[in-house]
């Protein structure tokens, strides 16, 4: 009988073991996203996870990405009313994270409590930047500065130094050798206009703009094309660049320099999982697995900066790593030193319209080149 | 003969069920045809205009034309899309008519090349044809280059950013389109008439005026309309070359920002404006003269004028010039596909394959995708298009003008408003499903096959009317009725002109981007999305690779065209 008892036993543990693991089926089988985050980075997140799901759960996963800007992006999620084509949204200002919440468009993020923990709830001053959402709809994977970039033979030829400060992109031998992207089509122009904006005052920050765009030669039809078009050597400089897009062309064997003036907006890239996804499971095991430190790995090697004070952009001696952070001029980790910002969430999403209103008016309609 | 009536007569009382189906079979068919065409022509259009003529609340207004009115960017884009439409048909004219004159009146050395050497402007593929112009001749490409380091040039000269580089590029695109249908509409002038010209002392440029030009104008007129949509609804070219004051750059631009949803509606009224406005275009030209001219199918015996040997060189250069600036794109792609960080040098300094690898190794998706894509549609225009061409050529339906109609107005819709409307209007979901049939890949090949559709039909169309009649009658008399006569006896003869009209449709349908842009979900990206997404990306180098492969795709099936259709390729675009 105990012998029957113990074996009994055994059993019952095997079939819950094997009940267990199959009530823990780890993830589906597949994982898609819409991001306004380039290709550079979010094909190498996705081949990284797909690989760990690989080696953890011997799961093969198809991974696929619908790149968008953001705006396209938050349009798509609206017109798929609740009945996503894909699981995650990532990248772009998180206003429009709020917005969604507010449409019921987003399932919480609820990923481990080790792993929420481990992001500071803001980052900036005088003005934080959130770098997760309270009440849990979205949550920060990367710190990005936007910032400007130039070609350097350009520059040295015009004969003037190198830009270190917004203002100098004003230089009036940058006259129609400036390149930058409209606000009304990317989030990264549309925080650094927000920005030039709350530094000089509405007025004053009109005017500023207004200057810009008598030195622009270019308004690209999106901002991934601003560092293109000055690492070609078609114009001298670019205006309100990530930094990781910059580094892009850096590794692709172009000569560019990028700079974070001060106050230069520092996103988080918030990700988040929609409402109705088909893979929640496989998008919460993705964000996860982009705050352990093999995930932010991914970042930290083009370009971008880790979301927790726990990691550094390090590597070995002429590694990518290493060639990030003398690109971005020399910072480890955007938690190291204070980050000087004045990009305020609220009075950002107050002027949204009207920064898009007055830009359509004031510079897109009058604009002549130069 | 009268053996086979007495079979034919014996068998249909055996089989009466059967022989019923049959004769139901083509009305059947027609229905079928009718469905389809309602379905996916003239529902979605009707959708957009319904979307550019109500409110969020899907209420009637005419508040968002007014608005159009009143925005004088809008109006500025209005005013430049139209003159950059008439500016190019007028500068493609100038340099297709002359090319084409020279190519079938004149005989010198090389004539055969340049004649073969002219199509190849016609394949530079969307987006990448304009980076690489911006390649050679943009402020940093190799000719600034070259004027900068040897020549003292301080500032670079702005050959391509602004409108007059939109008309530079579109011009060298486009003008074999001009060349085609002028190259086929003289080579059907009857010599006699020439003849008859000069015997009544009318030489030069009077027998030009009188004779030469009124009998090449329909075909003529065909190219130019076709020009002229091209141009009005090109997006890519335009934007890349950082022009926004058009209507095209406005529809897309206003389109794919979702999060102002006035905006957005902008964008449709824009697209629903260019449709009218295309269609406008298309009556005008048709009034002037009536544009499909079947009338001469025979191809004339052309007599040559053989040029003195200074004449020849004269005519040598001015074509070399041409084919020169009109391969500038191929040059720009092909050394973007290889160079690697080439930046104001004049030509790269590294060169890798890398690219190649990326796009045919980690992404074949997209060459898989296009050709599945391109190959269904071509099934479908087959299926729709062959039976439409019979039923305009061969019968007396009710509805036969409407048919012609439609086809002829798939030409001038832009692509832009097809692909918008398409979205708007499949986004429901299907009974039986929980998504619309935006959420099905099998989307791309529908819209491919409408917009390549007028292709099918018109290579049907003139073959069946080669066909004399009589063949068919024969086939009837012994006793081949209707489908049977059809396969049997007409579909042998005109394989040939469906062959040529395939192929057209499956070469442009890899090459179409505009419309699928907006239809494209992650996985089904085809080579023309990818160029898109990579260039989106930032990966210039990787969407030229991708477009170096569709040159090569499309030049493949373009000399297997020319190889088949002979000459005939002109009527392809009326």
């Amino acid at each position: 009988m105990r012998r029957l008892g113990i074996l009994a036993f055994a059993m019952l543990l095997t079939l819950g073991a094997a009940g267990g693991a199959v009530a823990q089926a780890p993830i589906e089988g597949e994982l898609a996203l819409i991001t306004p985050v380039s290709k550079f980075i979010h094909d190498a997140a996705l081949k990284a996870f797909a690989e760990y799901a690989k080696e953890k759960w011997g799961v093969t996963l198809k991974v696929s990405a619908i790149p968008a800007g953001t705006p396209v992006a938050y349009g798509r999620i609206v017109e798929w009313k609740g009945k996503p084509e894909v699981d995650i949204f990532w990248g772009g200002e998180s206003a429009l994270f709020e917005k969604l919440t507010e449409q019921n468009l987003l399932q919480k993020v609820e990923i481990s409590k080790e792993a929420w923990d481990s992001i500071p709830a803001a980052i900036g001053k005088p003005k934080p930047i959130p770098l997760k959402d309270k009440r849990g709809f979205w949550v920060g994977t990367a710190l990005e500065p936007y910032g400007l970039v130039y070609h350097p033979k350009k520059i040295q030829r015009l004969g003037i130094p190198a830009p270190k400060e917004w203002d100098d992109l004003l230089h009036p031998k940058l006259k129609g050798e400036v390149a930058q992207c409209a606000p009304t089509r990317s989030s990264s122009s549309n925080a650094t206009y927000e920005v030039i904006l709350s530094m000089y005052g509405e007025e004053q920050g009109w005017a500023w703009l207004k200057k810009l765009a008598a030195n622009t030669g270019h308004f690209t039809a999106r901002s991934r094309d601003v560092p293109t078009v000055v690492a070609k050597g078609e114009y001298s400089a670019g205006f309100a660049v990530p930094s990781y897009m910059a580094f892009e062309e850096k590794l692709a064997g172009f000569d560019i320099k990028f700079v974070a003036p001060k106050n230069a907006f520092v996103t988080p890239e918030p990700m988040a999982i929609l409402a109705g996804a088909r893979n929640p499971r496989a998008a919460r095991a993705f964000i996860e697995f982009l705050l352990t430190e093999r995930g932010q790995r991914v970042f930290m090697e083009r370009g971008l900066f880790p979301i927790t004070p726990k990691y550094r952009v390090q590597g070995a001696p002429g590694s990518t790593a290493e060639l990030a952070v003398e690109f971005t001029g020399g910072v480890r980790s955007y938690f190291d030193a204070e980050v000087s910002n004045v990009y305020d969430e609220g009075v950002a999403a107050k002027r949204s319209d009207d920064l898009k209103k007055k830009y359509r008016s004031d510079i897109e309609a009058t604009w002549k080149k130069p | 003969m009268s053996e086979g009536e007495a079979v034919g007569a014996a068998r249909h009382p055996a089989r009466p069920a059967a022989g019923r189906f049959a004769a139901a079979l083509p009305a059947l068919g027609v229905v079928l045809i009718w469905f389809f065409l309602l379905l996916f022509l003239v529902y979605p259009l009707v959708r957009i205009f319904y979307d550019a003529f109500s409110d969020e609340a899907g209420r009637f207004t005419v508040a968002n034309f007014v608005e159009f009115a009143r925005d004088p960017f809008y109006l500025r884009s209005l005013v430049n899309s139209i003159l950059l439409g008439l500016g190019t048909v007028a500068a493609t004219s100038v340099l297709g008519f002359a090319i084409a004159f020279l190519l079938v009146r004149c005989d010198f050395a090389g004539r055969n090349l340049f004649s073969y050497l002219t199509l190849i402007p016609i394949i530079s593929p969307p987006l990448v044809g304009v980076l690489g112009f911006t390649f050679i001749l943009g402020r940093a490409g190799t000719v600034n280059v070259l004027l900068e380091d040897y020549f003292g040039l301080t500032k670079p000269v702005n050959f391509v950013y602004g409108l007059h580089g939109v008309l530079l590029v579109e011009t060298l695109h486009l003008f074999p389109m001009i060349t085609l249908n002028v190259v086929d509409a003289l080579a059907k002038i009857d010599p006699s008439l020439e003849e008859a010209a000069e015997g009544v002392g009318a030489r030069g440029w009077t027998k030009f005026r009188t004779i030469t030009l009124p009998l090449t104008t329909p075909g003529y007129l065909a190219g130019a309309l076709l020009v002229f949509i091209w141009t009005f609804s090109d997006f890519a070219t335009p934007l890349v070359l950082g022009v926004h004051d058009l209507l095209a750059s406005q529809a897309y631009l206003n389109i794919v920002q979702f999060v102002d949803r006035r905006l957005f509606r902008m964008g449709i009224v824009i697209s629903a404006l260019m449709v009218v406005l295309a269609v406008v275009f298309l009556i005008a030209a048709r009034q002037y003269v009536a544009i499909k001219d079947y009338s001469s199918l025979s191809y004339s015996r052309i007599a040559r004028v053989r040029l003195s040997p200074v004449q020849q060189a004269g005519v040598i250069a001015f074509l070399s010039g041409v084919m020169l600036l009109s391969f500038i794109p191929y040059l720009g792609v092909a050394l973007a596909s290889v160079g690697k960080g080439w930046s104001l040098t004049p030509f790269p300094v590294h060169y890798t394959l890398q690219y190649f690898e990326r796009v045919i190794v980690e992404t074949p998706k997209y060459i898989v995708n296009s050709f599945l894509y391109a190959a269904l549609a071509v099934v479908l225009c087959v299926a729709v298009g062959v039976p439409i061409a019979w039923i305009l050529a061969r019968t007396h339906l009710p509805g036969r003008g409407t048919l012609d109609a439609l086809n002829t107005l798939i030409l001038a819709i832009p692509g832009t408003a097809i692909g918008i409307a398409y979205v708007r209007a499949f986004h429901f979901d299907l009974p039986g499903f929980d998504r619309g049939l935006t959420s099905f890949w099998i989307i791309l090949p529908l819209v491919l096959a409408i917009r390549r559709l007028p292709y099918t039909v018109r290579g049907s169309y003139a073959s069946l009317l080669l066909v004399h009649r009589s063949m068919e009658e024969a086939a009837a008399s012994v006793g081949a009725r209707g489908l049977r006569s059809f396969s049997d006896v007409t579909l042998p003869l005109i394989w040939r002109g469906v062959l040529v009209g395939s192929l057209f449709s499956f070469m442009t349908s890899l090459q179409e981007a505009s419309a699928v842009l907006f239809l494209s979900l992650g996985g089904w990206e085809t080579i023309t999305v990818g160029i898109f997404s990579f260039y989106i990306a930032g990966s210039a180098n990787e969407a030229a690779a991708l477009g170096v492969i569709l040159i090569v795709v499309a030049t493949v099936s373009l000399v297997a065209i020319n190889r088949i259709a002979g000459t005939r390729m002109g009527g392809m675009f009326g």
